[in-house]
């Protein structure tokens, strides 16, 4: 097989932070390639390289054999490199024809659609895809989204295939039915890079994989002869293990939900009499398959949306569903959101901001007339050494200049400075590696340990099995089955589907 | 890392500026840049812009040495004076915008509050409200409640029912003028000379002399940067004011107590556009006329924007902004320009200050 896409010894660094430190890849016609690391590692830097997004310092990029330079994306799709991202560039309000056009302009616009709309439906035949060309983006699911990405680039004439990332905003069986698509395309004679940090993936879809770690590339290795322990170890270069579990005690109810709903402006039910309770001391976890109303019962645990009807009971604080924000407070509940920049994060205010305005109200900084930023800085300092935050030159920096995983410790960091009798943690480890995801996992199971009530909301079933005490599932807005631990993964996973 | 990076700042992706020959231009967002170099491309944008308005006034006639001794002409006794009543008022507009500016809330009722500032003040005055000695206290107290109350309104709509405070806050300013023109042709015209203005404040209801025949406007402008100050950069308010316009979902999720932090910032911006109001009609007119308030929108939003939503620097762009007004008007009276020209360089200035902007959050690179 012939070198496809060949990239050596690139280097770029941002405003003098080394991110990638002369990496190299090659990747050929025919393989899925998977590139593997933890987050931080350089990979979406490296591939931004390939499509043209990024102007390398230094290196070389060649396409079947031929040094050629790339001058932007546009450069980049003549030259057959095509990348869907982690998050999609598609245009919402426009059809998924409309979104294709826009990205592979024609010299007429009404014929050009025409043709646009037969290309697609050609891509949609042979992948065996469902999406229909004239249905618009702002109505499409996460996955179906995503297929739109792909045969927007396909389209585009694609011989090289880069995916970022595509697995992590898909349930399960959406990422399994994906990853064979994409390895039929790449049996077809398309080389596939699959940018990833899932060892699964690799193990079972990758003909080749290419590790880095700290902007650069460790090893490439055929991942069936290699095992998992092995894989790990390059990327990370350690491995981490959950501690052991102490058998729960049964403490008193701490956090009681009673028949939550809650109706979107657009009149969709999301929640519909979710009810369940967690005891003090007890991790309760809530599995079920992604859009079930799992985001909307995680927003009004933390007082993001307020619900239509039922009751949050917060022991020692009252229904606080409908309360305001004081009382809320009161009841000393942690949030961990999902979206880490659109609830737990101002990304262009500084870490040391980030960590103290939570305690603000508490006078922990000073009063009303005058800020104690001396006492700010000292806890911001102490936190990011206690909670290990990787790449903090200083903490009045951005928190937006720190990676995924760095970002959720600074968002730990602070919920649980409050020493909370509840935690609600959605999708915790989403996008992380294996190291902080297991330091994110550990932090739990010391509130647990402590004697808060935790509920961890998360589409990975690997995560609930593995932390929860108990486990509901959660189907169309409620709550349609209750496991204890050790939980049968096959019960539960009928379950998630068999209400569905 | 970078990944967030381009995540929190959507318009970084590098941009090819040409597709083939000479290279291509590439943006890089800058992380972070020094404060001197900050300095550095605002002041040559700032030259820039005033080297753009020198050749426009060369084109309608002025020769720019004319202009020179014009400028050099603000130093004269007379005109300083003119500049430091004219400063007090722009303060004070400077700062009811910025404050409103930095949560995001775009403040663009300045004269309406204004003009509610002037109703409210005249009002303790024509219905001679508390004894002479305090009148004046209380005559600002009004002001500053007047402001308040006509830009609350617009909060309440906005926060009940989702109304563009930018629409209602612009448009109700109208609403505000006309009340006053209802004022001054019916209940409150002066019977003596039947012009529609209220009739003249008692002299304990006018601003006091400071010396130089400056007027106490300029302390309490003063007394207002100072305040400001402290609001923004030290007390707990000012603190919720930075989460509340970064990210309002996160920080009510956090405990930032959005609703409250907002109606108290929003009556603050108020206050100051209502304290203007009241030393304009307390100081030079002395009593309600039609037009104290004509075109501070326009200057309150220039100097907040200029000051990058600073009190101090908000003192500091009012005082040159008095000396541009200053300046204008006796060119408009030497040399016959109208007074658009004068704010056609304001404009000139706001664009040049705007696109260094751009500068600081960008690095462009050349590359072959």
């Amino acid at each position: 097989m012939n070198s496809a896409l060949q990239l050596a010894g690139i280097r770029k660094s941002f405003d003098g932070a080394l991110a990638l430190d002369g990496a190299s890849f090659e990747s050929r016609s025919g393989e899925v390639h998977a590139l593997l690391g933890e987050n931080g590692a350089g990979k979406s830097s490296l591939m931004n390289v390939a499509a043209g997004l990024y102007a390398p310092d230094a290196g070389s990029i060649s396409i079947n054999g031929a040094p050629i330079s790339l001058s932007g994306p546009a450069s980049a799709r003549s030259h057959g490199i095509g990348m869907v991202h982690q998050h999609f560039k598609l245009v919402r309000p426009f059809t998924v024809a409309e979104n294709v056009l826009l990205a592979n302009p024609q010299p007429h616009f009404a014929s050009g659609l025409r043709d646009i709309r037969d290309a697609i439906k050609k891509q949609v035949d042979a992948l065996k895809f469902s999406i229909d060309p004239d249905r618009r983006i702002d109505s499409m699911t996460v996955a179906e989204q995503q297929q739109a990405e792909i045969v927007k680039v396909l389209v585009g004439g694609a011989r090289i295939l880069i995916l970022d990332e595509p697995t992590a905003v898909l349930t399960d069986a959406e990422a399994v039915g994906l990853l064979e698509i994409v390895q039929r395309l790449a049996r077809s004679g398309t080389a596939v890079v699959l940018v990833t940090h899932k060892l699964q993936d690799v193990k079972r879809y990758a003909d080749v994989v290419t590790i880095m770690r700290g902007g650069r590339t460790v090893a490439t290795l055929d991942p069936r002869q290699s095992t998992a322990e092995e894989l790990t170890e390059l990327t990370v270069g350690q491995t981490s293990a959950l501690p052991e579990r102490t058998p729960h005690q049964g403490g008193e109810t701490r956090l009681n939900v009673g028949a939550l709903t809650y109706t979107r402006a657009d009149g969709r039910t999301m929640l519909n009499n979710t009810s369940f309770f967690v005891r003090a001391g007890e991790i309760y976890g809530i599995a079920g398959v992604s859009g079930n109303g799992q985001a909307e019962l995680a927003e009004a645990l933390i007082g993001a949306i307020e619900p239509s009807l039922g009751e949050i009971w917060v022991d020692g604080a009252g229904d606080i569903g409908h309360a305001g924000q004081a009382r809320r407070r009161e009841a000393a509940i942690a949030a961990i959101p999902a979206d880490r920049y659109a609830y737990a994060l101002a990304g262009s205010l500084p870490i040391q901001d980030n960590l103290a305005v939570a305690q603000i109200r508490s006078g922990r900084y000073g009063s009303v007339f005058r800020l104690d930023r001396a006492a700010m800085r000292r806890d911001a300092i102490a936190a990011v050494k206690d909670y290990d935050v990787q790449g903090v030159r200083s903490v009045k920096q951005k928190a937006s200049l720190l990676s995924g995983g760095n970002a959720q410790k600074l968002v730990i960091a602070r919920e649980f400075s409050l020493e909370p009798e509840v935690v609600v943690a959605h999708s915790p480890s989403r996008g992380l590696d294996a190291r902080a995801c297991a330091a994110v996992h550990q932090r739990l199971i010391a509130a647990r340990e402590r004697g808060a009530a935790i509920v961890l909301i998360s589409e990975d079933l690997d995560e609930i099995l593995s932390l929860s005490d108990r486990i509901g599932v959660m189907t169309r807005g409620a709550i349609v089955a209750e496991f204890e631990r050790p939980a049968d993964r096959q019960a539960i996973g009928r379950a998630m589907v068999d209400h569905a | 890392m970078h990944d967030i990076l381009r995540r929190a700042e959507p318009l970084t992706s590098p941009v090819p500026a040409s597709p083939r020959g000479f290279g291509r231009l590439t943006l890089d967002v800058r992380q972070n840049l020094p404060p001197w170099k900050q300095a550095v491309f605002v002041g040559s944008s700032l030259i820039l812009g005033l080297a753009i308005s020198v050749a426009i006034l060369a084109l309608a006639g002025i020769p720019p040495l004319t202009l020179a001794s014009e400028l050099a002409g603000v130093l004269t006794a007379e005109n300083l004076r003119g500049v430091l009543i004219q400063a007090a008022p722009l303060i004070l507009v400077g700062l009811g915008a910025s404050v409103a500016f930095r949560i995001g809330f775009w403040n663009l009722g300045i004269e309406g509050q204004m003009i509610f500032g002037g109703i409210f003040a005249a009002a303790i005055s024509i219905y001679d409200i508390g004894p002479p000695a305090t009148r004046l206290i209380l005559m600002g107290m009004a002001a500053a409640l007047g402001g308040a109350l006509w830009v609350l309104l617009v909060v309440f709509l906005k926060l009940r029912f989702r109304v563009n405070e930018i629409i209602a806050t612009l448009l109700l300013n109208y609403v505000a003028m006309y009340f006053l023109f209802h004022l001054l042709y019916g209940a409150w015209q002066d019977a003596k000379t039947a012009f529609p203005q209220s009739t003249p404040f008692r002299p304990f209801e006018r601003l006091t002399d400071i010396g130089y025949g400056v007027n106490s406007g300029l302390l309490i402008a003063i007394a207002g940067v100072l305040a400001a100050g402290w609001l923004i950069h030290l007390s707990r308010i000012g603190f919720y004011t930075r989460f509340i316009s970064a990210n309002p979902r996160m920080a009510k999720v956090v405990g930032v107590p959005v609703q409250t932090a907002t109606i108290w910032i929003i009556a603050i911006s108020g206050a100051c556009s209502g304290l203007a109001g009241f030393v304009n009609v307390a100081s030079q007119e002395g009593r309600l006329t039609q037009s104290y308030a004509n075109g501070y929108v326009f200057s309150g939003v220039l100097i907040a924007f200029l000051s990058r939503n600073d009190p101090i620097v908000v003192a500091i762009v009012a005082f040159l902004i008095a000396v541009l007004f200053i300046t204008g008007q006796t060119l408009q009276v030497f040399y016959q320009i109208p007074f658009t020209m004068v704010q056609m360089i304001e404009a000139i200035i706001v664009m040049a200050v705007a696109s260094s902007e751009f500068l600081i959050r960008h690095r462009i690179r050349w590359i072959r």
